[in-house]
């Protein structure tokens, strides 16, 4: 048996009895084993570490209206005790500062789950690694280069989840991520050109990426970029790649549809949201092209928001956050679903190792349209082309918004124009997504990473899953970045 | 209940020593070994809507240890301190050696060090009961129920301790307390809101009440805001508002979110800085040091390879004056000298400053006392989600929320909608006409920065929020 399992069964049994013993009204334990690999090279300096992070974290509610919570890295049976009696004197203390809680109902649930790969990222070894960043950095290496960058990402994350409601879950995931950066100084400044790509699987994704066959492309466009034209300024027709609109739906969909920040628990920190409970079903948040999915499960791809169950046991589902343009569903918890009159959560409580489970985004995804590429670019009579991600910044209730790309293109009566550097664009989220007139369709759709979501006191970092395909959104402002 | 443990604490010196025989013992393949043993642990009430609901209690401990042979270098970190997993992560960082390519700024470890005392440890922060800090924030709950408004925020209170040892014969050893309040105070779905927050080595430093009253004034000033046209105006920015445009200074994301006040970046033309050298680059009114020895700053006096950290004047009256290095800088380029900055090693992206005390000349005020001298302009509150637009002007964009006031004739006339800036930190930070004393903020990366309020001509705002 998986040693994090059984050691899980054991600690579990300490942590559940105890609560029950102290009369909890529920409980919760979860064992989580993580080990990461970062492989990365800066220019001649080659850097790695391996990290093996063990620990437990318990979640006790008391007399229905006090939540405390608890973790530790020292798990042996006395110190499991031991923190169990700390997060119920903590739970004791919230219930005289709080109201009743209402914990909507989730079928006891006893499965192991091990997520697919074709090949273990952890045993790839670190010199096969540096030797493929070598060849990609070194390819980079041209007069007017001041810094290459390459990163491998390699994490398995073992989870034995209890709760005193009956269900037992194991699950083990396997993660794996790279990036390549190449910065350009010149006439403009310095200029950067980058791919990233994260997933759940296994090392299968460097094969995809081909990494030293995308450096010397990189490189030219970085050089090129130094001596491009400033994107204008003004309102114009704009198609935004994949990857950008990927992050365009985690700022201003997949956060304002968080119920925690909706119901007030963000206010201090992360924020608050636009889209408030009597909106749901009525607003119109997108054009009738626009349909945004939260979906956990498999079947949607291998995200880093994939996986059989979230950490308060609830099973991975797929449900609609933006249906025909209409606003429609929220991520949700036990403790929260109740407040939009749902009897289920659907699976959003996910914690950063072992720490406080929070409603965090699984894969929320834009759903492909019916436009091949070249279609997208030739029907776009006077337009700007914006690809890869550089700054992103939002407001907190997520209405007001400035990205800028690292490259640009113009278009031209259905073709595309010169590069240009820096370009930006910004707008009101609603009034952007109701601009969306087309949505690239399955062929250029791609499920994105996006490893290093921030939110929670104290801060927590996330990986989720995107998927987008290149999109067209009429008459926005655009504005030149460098 | 409070932060202390009732089990039996051995000292992590007594431990680190222990765990560090375990090490060299399973590290027999490396010519030299270098082990960190780290130890956090921390109470946090958080609550939302006026109810206290995610109270946390959390412990961690790592061990890092770092192997070297022949010019090459391995890194492994493991949570688990019994003899078994510390054989294994030896173990794996020894294969690790074996193949790693060899690092051309290799430099041999560093032996023993003297550092200056610091004394950041303090007992009433780790004893201060969670009944007593339950007090706090009921009070701040209470007074928001009182004037109808829904409280959230966190008290936090920490311990952090490490212990560095070679065998080139270094140890070093830091612990500290710390600990910070931040409370928001709002209604209609955050249309009326406020905010304050404060940071302390010592708890008893912090005046819970002062926080809460002080959010209480601004959410009773901000509601009903209007709407202004954007464009330039005079700012007063309150010293906690923007820690986290502040940490801009130091990095950037042209390389990738890589530090840019130290020597390697700038030689190798990676830093927004590079051949500016005695160039004035912020106001005559601006000076910016890195001073790990200020009462206000927080951690330990020595580096990532136990380097003890020097003072260093990065920006002098305006002029860039200085850089921060590293052994290995002063290996690589004549005429540069260690000051302390390294990161843990291996590390390629360059040093950094991590203590930033930011100086204004001229006096200081209080942040009231600034808005009284405003003629018409924007007091701002808080800054928020602040990235980086273009790297050579440090021009960053951002918003304005929980408090944005338009200022007439040194008085406060009405609150006003959430606004998008996009401004040069350089720009801005030439622009300067008085300061307030410097408060401690954390920036959202955990860098500690004594951090000015201002009263500045000419921030650019762009765009408006609808709230």
């Amino acid at each position: 048996m998986n040693s994090t399992k059984s050691l899980g069964e054991e600690l579990s049994r300490v942590c559940l009895e105890t609560a029950t013993r102290e009369n909890a009204t529920y409980a919760d334990f979860r064992l989580v084993n993580t080990i990461s690999e970062v492989v990365g090279i800066i220019n001649e300096n080659p850097a790695s570490e391996e990290l093996n992070d063990l620990g437990a974290g318990m979640r006790v509610l008391y007399k229905d209206s006090g939540w405390g919570f608890a973790d530790t890295d020292e798990v042996n049976p006395e110190n499991i005790r031991d923190t169990t009696g700390k997060a119920l004197a903590l739970a004791r203390g919230a219930t005289k500062i709080g109201s009743k809680v209402s914990f909507v109902k989730e079928p006891v649930h006893v499965e192991d789950w091990v997520s697919p790969k074709k090949k273990d990222p952890l045993e790839v070894s670190t010199d096969t690694k540096y030797g493929l960043l070598q060849d990609a950095t070194g390819r980079m290496k041209e007069e007017g280069i001041v810094a290459r960058r390459g990163q491998i990402f390699s994490t398995r994350i073992e989870k034995y989840f209890a709760n005193s409601e009956g269900s037992k879950i194991f699950q083990d995931l396997t993660q794996t991520g790279a990036s390549l950066i190449v910065a350009a100084k010149g006439p403009s400044g310095i200029q950067r050109r980058s791919i990233q790509q994260y997933v759940l699987g296994g090392y299968e994704l460097l094969d995809e990426l081909d990494l030293p066959g995308q450096a010397p492309t990189l490189t030219k466009e970085a050089l090129a970029l130094t001596q491009a034209e400033g994107c204008p300024e003004g309102k114009s027709d704009v198609i935004l790649s994949a990857d950008q609109v990927g992050l365009q739906v985690h700022e201003s969909c997949g956060h304002p549809i968080e119920l925690d920040r909706v119901l007030g628990y963000e206010a201090n920190f992360a924020g608050r949201s636009f889209l408030t409970p009597d909106q749901l079903g009525k607003l119109q948040y997108g054009s009738k092209h626009v349909n945004i999915v939260m979906d956990a499960t498999l079947t949607h791809g291998h995200g880093l928001g994939t996986f059989a169950y979230d950490d308060e046991g609830v099973q991975a589902q797929r449900k609609y956050a933006v249906k025909n343009g209409k606003f429609v569903g929220y991520l949700m918890s036990r403790g929260t679903a109740s407040h939009v009159g749902e009897n289920r959560s659907n699976g959003c409580m996910r914690a950063d190792t072992y720490k406080l489970p929070i409603i965090r985004m699984t894969n929320v995804s834009l759903e492909p349209g019916d436009w091949d590429y070249n279609e997208l670019i030739e029907d776009t009579r006077d337009g700007i082309l914006m690809d890869t991600n550089y700054g992103w910044s939002i407001d907190q209730k997520r209405y007001n918004f400035q990205f800028n790309c690292e490259k640009g293109y113009r278009i031209k009566n259905g073709s595309l124009g010169e590069m240009i550097r820096g370009p930006g664009y910004s707008g009101i989220t609603p009034e952007f997504w109701n601009a969306c007139d087309a949505v690239g369709n399955q062929k250029s759709w791609v499920l994105w990473g996006t490893p290093n979501c921030g939110k929670g006191q104290p801060q927590q970092v996330m990986g989720t899953g995107h998927g987008a395909a290149p999109s067209r959104f009429r008459n926005i402002r655009t504005f030149g970045a460098s | 209940m409070s932060q202390s443990s009732t089990q039996k604490q051995i000292p992590l010196t007594e431990r680190g020593h222990r765990v560090f025989d375990v090490v060299r013992k399973f590290g027999k393949g490396a010519q030299e070994i270098e082990a960190t043993l780290t130890s956090t642990t921390g109470e946090f009430l958080r609550f939302g809507n006026n109810e206290l609901g995610q109270s946390q209690f959390t412990k961690g401990r790592t061990l890092s240890v770092r192997l070297a042979s022949e010019k090459k270098q391995a890194r492994t970190t493991t949570g688990r301190l019994e003899e078994s997993f510390i054989q294994k992560a030896v173990e794996k960082a020894v294969a690790q050696l074996k193949t790693a390519p060899e690092d051309p700024d290799y430099l041999p470890m560093l032996g023993h060090q003297k550092y200056r005392t610091i004394n950041r440890y303090h007992e009433r922060t780790v004893q201060e009961s969670a009944e007593t800090k339950a007090g706090h924030v009921g009070y701040a709950i209470e007074l928001a129920r009182k004037n109808n408004l829904l409280a959230s925020g966190i008290l936090g209170t920490s311990v952090d301790e490490v212990f560095m040892i070679n065998t080139a014969g270094l140890e070093a050893d830091y612990k500290g307390t710390g600990g910070y309040f931040s409370l928001t105070m709002d209604a209609d779905n955050g249309n009326q809101t406020g905010y304050a927050n404060s940071t302390f080595a010592d708890i008893s430093e912090l005046d819970a009440k002062q926080v809460s009253e002080t959010t209480l004034e601004r959410a009773r000033l901000n509601k009903a805001q209007s709407e202004i046209t954007p464009g330039k105006f005079d700012v007063v920015i309150d010293p906690n508002a923007w820690s986290e445009m502040l940490f801009f200074f130091i990095v950037s994301a042209s390389t990738g979110f890589s530090p840019d006040f130290g020597v390697r970046q700038y030689r190798e033309g990676r830093s927004y800085l590079s051949g500016r050298m005695d160039e004035k680059i912020l106001g005559d009114n601006v000076t910016l040091v890195d001073d790990v020895y200020h009462p206000l700053q927080t951690g330990p006096a020595f580096d990532g390879e136990g380097y003890p950290k020097s003072n260093l004047t990065l920006v002098e009256n305006g002029l860039l004056k200085g850089l921060a290095s590293s052994r290995i800088s002063a290996h690589r380029y004549d005429g540069v000298n260690p000051t302390g900055h390294e990161l843990p090693l291996p590390n390629p992206l360059g040093e950094a400053p991590t203590n930033l005390v930011i100086q204004g000349k001229g006096g200081t005020k209080t942040t009231d006392e600034l808005v009284g001298e405003l003629d018409k302009g924007l007091l701002l509150t808080r800054l928020w989600y602040i990235r980086e637009v273009e790297p050579r002007t440090k021009t960053l964009t951002g918003m304005t929320r929980d408090g944005t006031f338009l200022v007439e004739n040194g008085k406060i006339k009405r609150p006003v909608k959430n606004l998008r800036f996009n401004q040069s930190l350089l720009e801005l930070f030439n622009n300067i006409d008085g300061f307030t004393e410097p408060v401690r903020n954390t920036s959202f990366t955990g860098t500690t920065m004594l951090q000015p309020g201002i009263l500045a001509r000419d921030f650019n705002f762009t765009s408006v929020s609808p709230f």
